[in-house]
């Protein structure tokens, strides 16, 4: 959209607004250069896709007033197309010649499933990590919403949700391999790159998903459609009033934070180099909301740090397990107090800082225009 | 002018109690119409009708030969009806910009609304609105922030910004000074002709500076129409609003 | 026919302890509209109370049990005046605290007292069977139907014909309208709370002999508590009854026919079609909002 110059507050305004995300991107992108240990960027890259997935809880819940409880099912739905693509990738150097994983074959399945067959194509597995959760997000949404479920209800019913598709994946063992998930996989290959988990090129495509998955956050918050997903979240029936119908616009929000999720799992496979039924837990999926309430549920660069901050420090601590109890009692303990008293997380925090310190130093300057200008008058 | 809106035999019941029964209104195109009665009369139930927010246990809402009464509330509001609330509904989180340029709704679809919100005509028009309710220098404070006269304000300009072609105005002075009022009066007469509106109101004097015909409604049902002095004439609306003090003092 | 019995009284038995766990979340619930997911962490703290008392007081389960409901009612009290009532209207937030607040007590119990299944006695005087229609079934488990049903007429009785009960009804009806006849309604919903909460403790402290004891045996519970109040409707005590008795009956059948998977698949998919479909429960008259 083309501006003059009586749009050029609202053009600054938004310059000001993307600038943390571009810092926190060029951060991100500059830690390679200051930590000079594949192992510990592996590390820094799985907390880098968790901030994704947070992102997208943010998207929907900061934003679109939808709590969604089971944000870790379009995850962990992610994360099994690409294992399933880079299963099949090692057939049959692992398994021989029956042309089956070898979880299929320790269960005596005879022939691949039919919806196993077009993993064969990495393309499909890409297009289906990202469009299965939007669809299942979609789907489960107009579920709901057009029933004009709302609230509290949303979360339990994506909750129980995604804890029947957890159930049903360690169940099916012999198509999905069960409480064991699906490991033993093949690198990623895309355009002649290899992307070994523990390479600069996985933790750049890593980094390059999160300026992705910000700036289509980011967009969408700006644009008008985002717009009005915020009325909704402010009044969701006034919004009706003004013709909007309603649950289209939870619908797409709730479709593409799925979408982004569906990404992040993607790429937590190629980290974690295993997809798992836990990548769908309720742990994991609760994890995200506090990770998102710390970081600031309105700030889409907040909720991201938060992630990578707080599942950072919790990685950090975990090498001992009498730590990772009393962290997990602290961990409690700071999400009640965020709830109770920063609603907008750190994120928020930040903000009011931010206007407290441009106040007082606008005070300080205005204190000193008056003072001239009563001495201006005495004399 | 031909009938715009129409109401008829419409009844409501709320756990067997008749909020409206058998209510029979009509309204022309591009008139100002006062709907006044007691409290509990059931004012604000025939506008929820209107808008699709309660539906009607029976009756017929045709509005432009439209039936309201089968749609849902985004369909009706599509059809061109806009309403204020009597409590003062507005987007508390979203600034009083973004407050006006959600009720600028001239698309309505998802994807249709895939783009910036930050037009130049759009920033013009909201400019023009904020000036038109008084609220420039609010312009990017959260509605929140607001008092309740500017609540009201605010949302009597998102109707505006909507630019239905019928308006329901559910008590649109209420916690306004006198001068706010009559600066309402006087946006009113201007809308006047161009959009069809019903208001709801206690304030005789308002109802006597804006109405041409006024609707008095009593216990779920209209009781009289006329002019300001045919209905403070009127035996029955005198004996409804007995023990109120009067009509004026409704 | 026997069977059929026999199937019909583990039914009940499986009801009354049902009913037991969700009738405090229900009170909660129903009056304060907070889903308080704290709640299997109170039963839990029950459960554990009555072990703590046992092994290092050497109290039986039955003289515990009015300690153990004043103990986790003063937790809850707590939890209700430092946290909960800094969240009016933020139903969205009172979850979320109400899972924190569930999180460090399961933690905080797992530090203190490690997270090995502990086990609680039966009473003695209970520890026979009866015969209940030609059916033979464990003194404990008639015992704990008495007592549900007890504990279901003194909370009928305390919300309907009691000042708090006819307070707390008013706050219900319309806050400011009961404030201002001067009803304390900070008091009151933080006694509600503590009630609620006692009673879940209760519930623990009761089913701890059946089940064995560990931090996170109340994340089980509160499922099912929810489901038993979702099935009964919000702000019905008859219907929580109800719908108790009916999961009882259910689950009793589902558990022979079906794997534990299936089972549970069934459940969630039932609270999620519920609650879509009609989420003011199977047993309240449908009212316009
Ligand atoms: N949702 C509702 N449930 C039950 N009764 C209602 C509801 N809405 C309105 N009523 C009743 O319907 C009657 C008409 O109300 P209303 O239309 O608000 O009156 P008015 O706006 O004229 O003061 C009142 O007696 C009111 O108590
Ligand atoms: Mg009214």
């Amino acid at each position: 959209m083309p501006s003059n110059i009586s749009n050029s507050s609202g053009l600054q305004r938004l310059i000001a607004q993307l600038a943390p995300l571009l810092i926190v991107s060029a951060l991100v992108f500059a830690l390679p250069v200051l930590l000079n240990n594949d192992f510990l960027l592996n590390k820094v890259a799985r907390y880098l896709v968790l901030g994704i997935l947070t992102i997208s809880l943010g998207l929907s819940w900061g934003f679109g007033g939808i709590l969604n409880l089971g944000q870790a099912m379009s995850f962990g739905l992610g994360s099994y197309a690409m294992a399933m693509a880079l299963k099949l990738k090692t057939v049959p150097v692992h398994t021989g010649a029956s042309g089956l994983p070898d979880f299929m074959v320790w269960n005596n399945v005879q022939h691949l499933p039919w919806f196993w067959e077009p993993f064969r194509s990495l393309s499909f597995a890409i297009a289906a990590g990202l469009l299965v959760p939007a669809l299942v997000a979609a789907g489960l949404g107009w579920f709901m919403f057009r029933g004009r479920v709302t609230g509290v209800y949303v979360s339990i019913i994506t909750l129980a949700t995604m804890v029947v598709i957890n159930l049903v994946i360690i169940d099916q063992q012999s198509y999905t391999g069960g409480f064991n998930g699906i490991t033993d996989l093949a690198q990623l290959e895309l355009f002649g790159v290899a992307f070994d988990a523990y390479g600069r090129a996985t933790y750049y495509l890593v980094a390059g998903c999160v300026l992705l998955s910000l700036l289509i956050a980011f967009a969408f918050t700006k644009s008008r459609a985002g717009l009005i997903v915020q009325a909704i979240r402010d009044h969701e029936s006034r919004v009706r009033y003004f013709g909007y119908d309603v649950a289209l616009y939870q619908i797409f929000v709730f479709a593409l934070s799925a979408a982004i999720a569906g990404l992040a799992g993607m790429l937590y496979t190629v980290v974690m180099e295993f997809a798992s039924p836990t990548f769908l837990g309720v742990q994991l999926s609760l994890s995200v909301v506090v990770w998102c309430a710390v970081g600031g549920r309105q700030s889409l660069v907040g909720a991201f740090l938060g992630a990578v901050l707080v599942a950072g420090m919790q990685g950090a601590l975990s090498e001992s397990a009498a730590f990772l109890e009393t962290w997990t009692l602290v961990m409690g303990a700071l999400f009640v107090l965020v709830v109770l008293f920063l609603p907008k997380g750190l994120a928020g925090l930040a903000q009011a800082t931010c206007r407290w310190v441009a106040q007082r130093r606008q005070a300080a300057s205005g204190a000193v225009g008056r003072g001239v200008s009563q001495t201006e008058g005495s004399t | 002018m031909s009938s715009h809106l129409d109401l008829r035999d419409v009844s409501v019941s709320f756990n067997g109690f008749k909020a409206l029964n058998s209510l029979n209104m009509s309204v022309c195109k591009g008139e100002l119409r006062c709907l006044i009665g007691p409290n509990g009369a059931g004012k604000t139930t025939a506008l929820d009708i209107i808008c699709g927010k309660v539906k009607p246990s029976a009756g017929i809402v045709s509005f432009d030969g439209t039936a309201l009464q089968d749609l849902e509330e985004y369909e009706i509001a599509r059809a061109g009806v806009g309403r204020k609330f009597q409590v003062p509904s507005v987007f508390r989180e979203l600034s009083v910009s973004d407050n006006l340029e959600v009720a600028r709704a001239r698309r309505t679809s998802v994807f249709g609304n895939l783009r910036w919100s930050i037009g130049n005509a759009g920033r013009d028009d909201i400019e023009r609105l904020a000036e038109l309710v008084g609220l420039t220098e609010q312009l990017d404070r959260p509605a929140a922030y607001l008092s309740h006269g500017q609540t009201q304000w605010l949302e009597i300009g998102m109707l505006v910004a909507q630019d239905a072609e019928l308006i329901l105005m559910d008590e649109p002075t209420a916690g306004m000074t006198a001068q706010e009022t009559r600066k309402t009066a006087e946006l009113f007469a201007r809308l006047k002709g161009k959009h069809t509106l019903i208001v709801v109101e206690h304030d005789m004097g308002f109802v006597k500076a804006i109405g041409d015909i006024i609707s008095v409604m009593h216990m779920g049902q209209m009781l009289a129409e006329g002019t300001a002095a045919e209905v403070e004439a009127h035996p029955e609306v005198r004996r409804a609003y007995l023990g109120s003090g009067g009509i004026s003092h409704a | 026919m026997d069977q059929l019995i026999e199937q019909i009284v583990t039914g009940l038995s499986i009801g009354s302890i049902l009913l037991l766990v969700a009738l405090g979340l229900s009170i909660i619930y129903g009056s304060m509209g907070i889903i308080n997911l704290a709640h299997g962490e109170f039963v839990m703290l029950g459960a554990y109370a009555a072990w703590v008392f046992h092994t290092y007081l050497g109290l039986g389960l039955l003289a515990s049990l009015v300690p153990i409901f004043l103990v986790v009612a003063a937790f809850g009290w707590v939890i209700e005046r430092y946290v909960l009532s800094l969240l009016n209207n933020r139903p969205l937030d009172t979850i979320l605290a109400t899972w924190g607040v569930g999180i460090m007590l399961q933690q905080a119990v797992r530090l203190m007292v490690g997270s090995e299944l502990r086990y609680v006695q039966l009473p003695p005087a209970l520890a026979d069977s009866m015969d209940v229609f030609g059916i033979p079934i464990s003194s404990y488990r008639v015992f704990l139907f008495v007592v549900s049903i007890a504990l279901f007429g003194a909370t009928w009785l305390l919300m309907n014909r009691t000042t708090v009960g006819m307070k707390l009804r008013a706050i219900i009806q319309d806050r400011s309208v009961a404030a201002s006849f001067g009803i304390n309604a900070k008091r009151v919903y933080a006694l509600t709370f503590a009630y609620g909460a006692g009673l879940a403790g209760l519930a623990g402290a009761l089913v701890s002999p059946l089940k064995s004891v560990s931090p996170d045996m109340g994340t089980g519970y509160v499922v099912d508590a929810f489901m038993v109040v979702v099935l009964g409707g919000v702000q019905s005590l008859a219907g929580t009854v109800a719908s108790a008795f009916i999961l009882g009956e259910l689950s009793g059948g589902i558990a022979f026919l079906q794997n534990d998977t299936v089972a549970k698949t069934i459940v969630l998919l039932a609270i999620v079609v519920l609650i879509r479909f009609r989420p003011e429960g199977l047993f309240t008259a449908r009212v316009r909002a």
